[in-house]
């Protein structure tokens, strides 16, 4: 009896051979021991969710052309942000809401979306040069406000206080049939053309505003301090000594091969594994980074242009970045600023054309004369 | 022109063809542009003097720093006047790295000085000057020329 | 192996024949726009004395705004595409204006003889005055600088300025006048002789319409060691440089005879001709109004000098 059972076994084991089976073995899943995992990546409420339908319209270059003129009647032609005053306000809602309450501190209003155009000099009123980067405010509008229940419902009952609520502001109309119906239909309560780039501001809930406002650069006034949030010029994938700035190693005396590199990165026996954190060779740029407490020294109100103090804010030129009251304790406003945003509507008198920090040497001003001191 | 390349062969093998160093560190060679007797001999007979210290934290020397020189056997000490590097704006650059010799208490050794001085070491060296130290002011005053 | 061979061969003979033909549109297009490709070339590198004479600008009217671009070459922007914007230059350059309407900048170039005072808070009068010839001009919009050299005292003196400086209360130009070379930074290896200006020099004046003079003074330059190898910059300003043998066959070496038919680096060097003309309408108005209220005062000024005198 055992003797069938084992050449049972036996047959039942070769014909196992045989048989084409699925071995499932796990892999390593990569990141999934990291020390900081990657941040979890959350879709946008205030956006649609990704539908990979693609539509075929099929539209004639004519039906093309009519479209473009369609919404050109409509919306007025395109910002390019060269000094043609936008058309571009909302046909939907034209009357901001008035301001209700008035500004306290500790208040926080929203940002703007502005496109860093460039870098030039500019001089103080003592004659000392400085670096100005030139940030223009590029046809900002309001696209939804999100009350603090919507936007992030209280799960906990510990801190309910000081909930803020969340702005959408758009920067840059596009055409719209470059865009999908679903991300047209964002606009469809402010009522502007869809937009380049969307950002989120929290604001506490009395500096809302209606969707379809513009936003200008006079929402800030010179001298004031801004956070500025931006991603990085992207360098690809970088040594030690461009990423982390080290040394290197020496050009001669015997040192082969190895002139680049970081050298030793940990020692061995009881610590035997690279610490975490380790600055090593990778990919250099292209993260976001807030670069906090910029002073603003000039602002053009025709062009909706902005000089901000100092050369190194994060970003290329020409590429977009969200600009907003700094968090930094010490340089916050003591003084009331335009709350819940500069609305010429409501203005008494219109602001200047070109506003100007007070220790800024203006271009028309006569040349600077220092007065010899007497005693 | 052979025969003039190969002299300038043969002349150019005395000359040092190691890199320009636009800083001042120590063993650069320096010019004495003061009437001071030793400052006066050191560069008639080509032996200009070689730094061997700079007093302050970097190691290298900035216009208005003090430098200690060794010039004809002896340590002396000296205030940078001039110098070869580029400047900034305004700040005048010259031809050769020049200095003033003092004495301990800053009075300069010669009593004139035969070179432009720039102006700004007149607020740097009053910077420098502290009540109970020693007074660089005085340089100022044996100054012939300013740009 | 052989077959290979010829193939090569092949292959560089239709090559060569491609460069030739792409070499003569290029001397058919250097000879006839040589200026309009690149405003840091003043003075064409082909040609002689005579025929720049004859292209230099007419000054006191400018017919042609595009001929504003060797006159103020500052207004050309930075022709790098990352760092450029249509907005920004524009603002830059109603900034520029905007100083320019409260200094007179003159015109001038590199080789011409100017003097800058500026108000200086280390000077005792709190203002400073410094004569020179200009030996290198560069950096675009606001960011424009001159370099001034003289010989003060035996001792050879450089400083910096830039151009839209509002602490520069005043910018003469002594003596209008151009070179042979683009920068004149050889000046630091010849003899002083080169490089010596009075403090107290009387402006030259130049009839107006005439062109700017090109002085064609020939350096020679002090025995070695040099700050730079003067030997490689093709200059055209120094006589006979003569150095070694060996530095001669590096500098043989480092030759690039072919970055002239470089089309390429021709147009990474300067913004398009458009581009150009678009810039020098928007400022020519204003810059010609400036330059008639310049020449005014200069007329009255000729005209108090003599009575002053007598």
């Amino acid at each position: 009896m055992s003797l069938i059972l084992k050449t049972l076994t036996s047959i039942q084991s070769f014909s196992n051979l045989l048989k084409p089976g699925i071995e499932v073995t796990t892999l390593a899943k990569r990141g999934a021991k990291r020390l900081n995992p990657y941040p979890k990546k959350r879709h946008p409420g205030w956006l649609p969710r990704p539908t990979h339908v693609l539509y075929k319209d099929d539209i004639t270059p004519e039906n093309t052309k009519f479209i473009k003129e369609v919404v050109e009647t409509r919306f007025g032609k395109p910002d390019v942000g060269l000094g043609m005053q936008s058309k571009s306000i909302s046909p939907l809602r034209n009357e901001p809401i008035e301001p209700q309450t008035e500004w306290k501190e500790g208040m926080r209003r929203t940002g703007v979306i502005a496109k860093k155009i460039g870098v030039y000099p500019m001089w103080l009123k003592d004659g000392t040069k400085v670096l100005s980067t030139l940030l223009q405010v590029i046809d900002n509008h309001v696209i939804r406000y999100m009350s603090p229940e919507e936007y992030a419902p209280v799960i906990q009952r510990n801190n309910i206080r000081n909930r803020l609520g969340c702005l959408i502001v758009g920067a840059e109309s596009m055409d719209p049939q470059l865009f999908t119906k679903e991300y047209c239909g964002v606009f469809n309560e402010s009522g502007v053309l869809p937009k380049r780039m969307l950002g989120r501001f929290l604001i506490s809930p009395n500096a809302a505003l209606q969707p379809g406002t513009p936003l200008y650069a006079a929402h800030f006034k010179p001298g004031d301090y801004v956070d500025i949030r931006g991603k990085t010029i992207d360098r690809g994938f970088q040594g030690v000594m461009k990423r982390w700035g080290f040394k290197g190693m020496p050009a001669s005396h015997g040192v082969t091969k190895t002139h680049r590199r970081g050298g030793n990165i940990g020692s061995g026996g009881t610590k035997a594994r690279v610490m975490p954190g380790t600055k090593m060779p990778g990919h250099m740029g292209n993260r976001w980074r807030v670069f906090r407490g910029i002073r603003i020294l000039r602002i053009n109100t025709k062009y909706n242009v902005i000089w901000a103090l100092g050369p190194h804010i994060p970003g290329e030129t020409n590429s977009l970045l969200y600009m907003y009251d700094t968090v930094l304790p010490t340089r916050k406003p003591s003084t009331a600023p335009h709350f819940p945003t500069y609305l010429p509507s409501i203005q008494e008198n219109p602001v200047e054309e070109e506003l100007w920090a007070e220790d800024v040497h203006r271009f028309d001003d006569p040349c600077i004369e220092f007065i010899e001191e007497t005693k | 022109m052979a025969l003039r390349n190969t002299m300038m062969n043969f002349s150019s093998r005395a000359i040092h063809t190691s890199a320009i160093c636009n800083q001042i560190i120590k063993l650069t060679r320096l010019r004495v542009v003061d009437n001071s007797d030793i400052g006066k001999q050191a560069m008639v007979e080509g032996k200009p003097p070689k730094c061997i210290h700079i007093y302050n934290k970097i190691g290298v020397g900035y216009i208005g720093d003090k430098v200690l020189v060794a010039i004809k056997g002896e340590k002396k000490k000296g205030i940078l006047v001039g110098l070869k590097q580029n400047q900034k704006t305004k700040v005048p650059k010259f031809d050769s790295n020049n200095i003033v010799l003092i004495d301990d208490s800053g009075t300069p050794l010669g009593t004139r000085i035969h070179v432009p001085i720039p102006h700004i070491l007149r607020t740097i060296l009053k910077n420098k000057t502290h009540a109970k130290g020693a007074d660089y002011t005085k340089l100022i005053a044996i100054a012939t020329r300013f740009v | 192996m052989h077959g290979a061979l010829k193939m090569s061969a092949a292959v560089g003979r239709v090559l060569s024949q491609q460069m030739r033909q792409s070499l003569k549109v290029l001397k058919s297009l250097a000879g006839k726009k040589n200026r309009c490709f690149s405003a840091s070339v003043p003075i064409p590198k082909e040609g002689s004395v005579s025929n720049n004479e004859q292209k230099s600008v007419n000054r006191g009217k400018s017919a042609d705004p595009l001929e504003c671009r060797f006159m103020y070459p500052e207004f050309l922007p930075d022709p790098k595409p990352e760092y450029r914007n249509s907005l920004r230059e524009k603002l830059e350059r109603a900034d520029m204006m905007a100083r320019r309407s409260k200094i007179d900048i003159p015109e001038f170039y590199v080789g011409s003889i100017l003097a800058v005072t500026v108000s200086d808070p280390h000077a005792p009068g709190k203002s400073n005055r410094f004569v020179g010839i200009c030996i290198k001009r560069s950096g675009c919009g606001l960011r424009a600088n001159f370099i001034l050299r003289n010989v003060v005292d035996n001792q050879g003196v450089e400083v910096l300025y830039e151009l839209y400086d509002p602490t520069i209360q005043k910018i003469d130009c002594l003596r209008l006048e151009k070179r042979l070379d683009n920068e004149l930074l050889y000046l630091r290896d010849a003899p002083e002789e080169y490089s010596t200006f009075s403090f107290d020099m009387e402006p030259e004046i130049i009839p107006e319409g005439t062109p700017v003079p090109v002085n064609d003074l020939k350096v020679t330059l002090k025995p070695q060691p040099w700050l730079e190898k003067w030997e490689r910059k093709d200059l055209k300003g120094v006589r006979d440089i003569v150095v070694n043998q060996k530095r001669e066959m590096k500098a043989k070496a480092a030759l690039k005879p072919w970055e002239k038919y470089d089309l390429m680096k021709i147009y990474r060097e300067t913004i398009p001709e458009e581009e150009q003309k678009e810039i020098f309408a928007e400022v020519y108005s204003d810059l010609h109004n400036l330059e008639i209220t310049r020449q005014k005062m200069k007329r009255q000024r000729t005209f108090i000098r003599p009575k002053k005198s007598g």
